[in-house]
């Protein structure tokens, strides 16, 4: 019985022990903290759609990270980077265009020394002459997602209902505007950058002047702003474009237009319902006077570039999202050629061995990489204040409000307010 | 072992009743147990799911607060494009308008209306006019979309009369956009639009809550935004549909789901759900605890009440054991007396089946009174007690032993040859054996005076089922062994006649 009343004692301790242990215990309860980081982009829904998705895949690879997205097509989008760039409340990670490099980091000190983060971002996989359109006084700023230019994309399938070949040259394109404007139908359209580039392309070639001269100089004098004024006008008296302020991307997927020019990274956002319909569009030569000066006048550029905030306060996850933007397989796989050509080679790698490199964004790469004539874009050429300006002056002649000369020496003044200009000879 | 076997049936009754108040004392203790786990559990269950329901409804009224929040932002951004006076007066449709003029007019109010949404992550922020002419930012995905009929489409999405505007969601299908439409003038509409996923912000839940299903449905239940992104634009799983089918704001639970709904920004719901199963995780866990602990308790106290009973037990039994053994016990022989023996032996041949074989020696000493009346009782009682040994001796613990008379021993075989042995020549040997015992053994001082045993043999079932026949039996088998000169052994044959008769 001692032996009982032991282990009855024993019990009874033992319970009034847990009693104490329990009463008044504080329950701490951990949260899940998660690094919070910022990405931007600009594009259109499929871009931005499979962004998303590969934003959740990379959540789920790093569940410490969130990502909060910011994005929007790209009208209004530069204005938008200018204010957060400018009020320094940019996203760590961001989708840039080639020009703003020269805008925001001239020293290379407005984004962040991706060099630095090399340990986390994988650059083995860029060759070095690419890595230079994201370098600025040697900082490494950004890095190129593939390479982009304007390309003249026709619908050949209205082209041969109206029993035109191919445009190659300046004349076809006026030739087959007198074709299909009596269908009402354009044989070209584009967005205003588009038709600004199709038009210094025109000019060059005309006068064997560059817009730029090799110091960034504005080379166009009066007289070339005036026969770029006066092309301008004359595709639109002659339909072989809608005005720039009628264009719509509808009138691509429509027929109204049966052609357009547009990045190499527009092909399907532009011709996707028409290639949908069975229609064949492809990549035709660069616009030229004759099919030996394809690629004359005209620029390439890096599609966009990934680029880090120099602010950013967690550079190795934001490293960690822009190796992953760059060279994850399932983020390759998801974004495909929508860019152009991944110049990231195990990006490149993956398409190729899941058979994505192909259609007609691939094809208008493949027309570009080709093409010996074509030559690296000074960023300025995009400024936005140049082709409103160009805009504005084209207007004034096509509404009889000035001459193409007035028209041209108004733009060439207003220019030389904000621009380096390489002077008349 | 005989001894043992032979007390047995009287502590039957005490192992009885031990297990009588063991089995009872287990189930007082479980059915105590139960009733108060289960009690506790009941009354804990109903609190933490009032909590648990309370809880979901905060949050679904947070997502409603942030849902209203948002839509009065958006309309706020809206109403911010009348501050620009061309913004409404403007009218593209206009046929007196100068081109030149109307250009340069739709500039500024496209420049005034990007610098509104700019920070924004608007698909569309820009006007619409009759004749489909645009200012402002108007998506390739929303002219791709309505084409040529994009003012008609915008304007049927106005169905608020008093301010002139109207939202949807799931325009033909297409659930990527959700559209906010307002009347400018008579030709022309306001259009913003942003992209669904962008409500993944307004109905961010916590992470202790990840498991919870947030959705924003319209007034036919069709999903236009899920926190489970593949379910947008399906239709409300009915299991959902029935628990909040006609109600506006409310939280219902039941076992298989817990939903509370709130109605938002026209006709739309918020539905937030989670199985029950999964939001009382923990309480089932704990339930499960609560039980496993009780069960235990009660395993422990059953064992407590196990070993105190048989703590307390304990003596009781030997005490009973010992006057069992005094009751039924020959002192003298250390074996069975006779109402011990007659009572065994009857209980076990009543029992037995007719296969079984069973034989009933009847031993009866020779001259036993002469050696009360030679030696004295002192020896007497000597003879008897090695009696009993020499029957301990020869037969197993199964077989009955028991004193009967003065010198009168009685066994009822119970074992049976281990070999091919005939049971009749087992029991025969084992009678020589008797008899042999006996014959090399003399009692007194000088051992002179000579012992021997007379034993009668009857045999079951042949002779008798019942004790009293058998017993019958070996008498008149006994006399036979006395008649034909004592010190031998007969076996009941059936021809026997008279009476045995001892000194």
């Amino acid at each position: 019985m001692k032996a009982l009343g032991r282990v009855i004692a024993s019990a009874a301790a033992a319970a009034m022990l847990m009693q104490c242990g329990c009463a008044g215990k504080q329950i701490v309860r951990s949260q899940k903290e998660q690094t919070v980081i910022s990405l931007a982009w600009w594009g259109n829904d499929p871009r931005t759609e499979y962004t998303l998705k590969a934003v959740r895949v990379f959540e789920e690879l790093h569940p410490d990270i969130k990502v909060k997205c910011n994005y929007s097509e790209w009208s209004g989008y530069e204005a938008r980077n200018r204010i957060r760039m400018v009020s320094e409340t940019e996203t760590d990670v961001m989708q840039i265009n080639v020009g703003w490099l020269d805008d925001f980091s001239k020293d290379g000190t407005g984004y962040y020394d991706l060099n630095e983060v090399s340990d986390v971002l994988d650059l083995t996989n860029f060759p070095e002459d690419t890595l230079k359109y994201g370098t600025r006084n040697g900082v490494l700023n950004a890095i190129p997602v593939a390479m982009n230019t304007e390309t003249v994309y026709i619908n050949k399938t209205i082209f041969e209902e109206h029993g035109l070949g191919v445009p190659q040259t300046w004349d076809d394109m006026f030739a087959a505007a007198d074709v299909l404007s009596k269908d009402g139908i354009y044989p070209l359209c584009g967005a205003s950058k588009a038709i600004w580039l199709y038009s210094i392309a025109y000019t060059e070639q005309k006068t064997g002047r560059t817009f730029f001269d090799k110091n960034g100089a504005i080379a166009f004098t009066p007289d070339e702003l005036k026969v770029m004024i006066e092309f301008y006008n004359e595709m639109v008296d002659r339909k072989v474009i809608p005005k720039i302020e009628d264009f719509k991307k509808v009138n691509v997927e429509n027929g109204t237009c049966a052609g357009a020019v547009a990045w190499v990274s527009d092909a399907i956002n532009y011709f996707g319902k028409p290639i949908e319909r069975g229609e064949e569009v492809i990549a035709a030569d660069y616009t030229a006077f004759s099919p030996a000066d394809s690629g004359a006048g005209w620029y390439e550029k890096p599609a966009t570039l990934y680029a880090m905030s120099k602010n950013t306060a967690h550079p190795k996850e934001a490293a960690q999202l822009l190796d992953f933007l760059l060279n994850n397989k399932k983020m390759a796989l998801l974004q495909g050629v929508e860019k152009g050509i991944p110049i990231s080679k195990s990006a490149k790698d993956y398409l190729d061995e899941a058979g994505q490199l192909s259609g007609l964004q691939y094809e208008a790469s493949i027309v570009m990489d080709d093409n010996a004539n074509l030559r690296e874009m000074s960023p300025l050429i995009e400024n936005i204040d140049l082709i409103n300006g160009f805009n504005y002056a084209a207007n004034l002649v096509l509404y009889d409000k000035a001459t193409a000369e007035e028209a041209a020496q108004q733009l060439y003044d207003t220019y030389a307010e904000s621009f380096d200009m390489a002077g008349v000879d | 072992m005989a001894k043992r076997e032979q007390s047995r049936p009287s502590l039957k009754n005490i192992r009885r009743l031990q297990l009588s108040m063991i089995i009872g004392y287990a189930v007082i203790i479980i059915a105590v147990v139960f009733i108060v786990t289960n009690l506790a559990v009941k009354k804990t269950d109903t609190a933490l799911k009032n909590e648990v329901i309370s809880m979901s409804s905060s949050l679904n009224v947070q997502m409603k607060l942030n849902m209203d929040s948002y839509i009065s932002r958006m309309e706020t951004i809206g109403t911010l494009a009348f501050g620009s006076a061309d913004a409404y007066t403007y009218d593209a449709t206009d046929p007196n308008n100068d081109e030149y003029g109307a250009i340069n007019t739709e500039k500024a109010i496209t420049e005034k209306l990007f610098s509104l949404c700019i920070m924004d992550n608007f698909c569309d922020y820009g006007i619409v006019y009759r004749n489909n002419r645009t200012v402002g930012k108007i998506s390739n995905g929303t002219s791709s979309l309505m084409g040529d009929a994009m003012y008609e489409e915008l304007s049927s999405m106005i169905t608020r009369q008093r301010t002139h505007d109207g939202w949807c969601a799931g325009y033909k299908g297409d659930l990527k956009r959700i559209y906010y439409v307002k009347r400018v003038h008579d030709n022309a509409v306001l259009v913003m639009s942003f992209y669904t996923s962008e409500l993944e912000a307004v109905f961010d839940n916590p992470e202790t809550l990840a498991d919870m299903d947030i959705r924003l449905v319209d007034s036919n239940y069709d999903i236009l935004y899920s926190s489970r992104g593949e379910e947008t634009g399906k239709h409300l799983p009915s299991a959902i549909i029935e628990r909040v089918e006609g109600k506006t704001s409310a939280a219902v639970m039941d076992d298989r789901y817990l939903v509370s709904v709130n109605a938002c920004v026209d006709d739309w719901y918020i539905i937030c759900s989670i199985p029950t199963r999964i939001i009382l995780n923990e309480k089932n866990d704990m339930q499960y605890y609560i039980y496993m602990a009780g069960f235990v308790a009660a395993l422990l106290a059953v064992l407590l009440a196990t070993v105190l009973s048989l703590r307390m037990i304990r003596p009781v039994k030997r005490a009973v054991a010992a006057l069992d053994n005094k009751a039924n016990s020959d002192q003298l022989t250390g074996i069975l007396n006779k109402l011990a023996f007659n009572g065994r032996a009857s209980e076990r041949l009543d029992s037995s089946l007719s296969i079984e074989r069973h034989a009933l020696i009847l031993l009866d000493l020779d001259n036993f009174k002469g050696v009360n009346d030679t030696l004295g009782h002192a020896y007497g009682d000597k003879v008897l007690a090695k009696t009993g040994s020499i029957l301990r001796a020869e037969f197993s613990t199964d077989d009955f032993l028991g004193r009967i008379g003065g010198d009168e021993f009685c066994v009822l075989v119970n074992s049976s040859p281990s070999d091919d042995t005939d049971y009749e020549d087992f029991i025969r040997a084992k009678c020589e054996a008797l008899c042999n015992a006996y014959r090399n053994y003399y009692s007194g001082d000088d051992r002179s005076y000579k012992i021997s045993a007379s034993i009668g043999v009857s045999f079951f079932p042949e002779h008798g089922s019942t004790f009293e026949a058998l017993y019958a039996a070996s008498d008149k088998a006994l006399y036979s062994a006395k008649k034909g000169g004592k010190d031998n052994f007969a076996f009941y044959s059936g021809s026997e006649s008279g009476e045995v008769s001892d000194e």
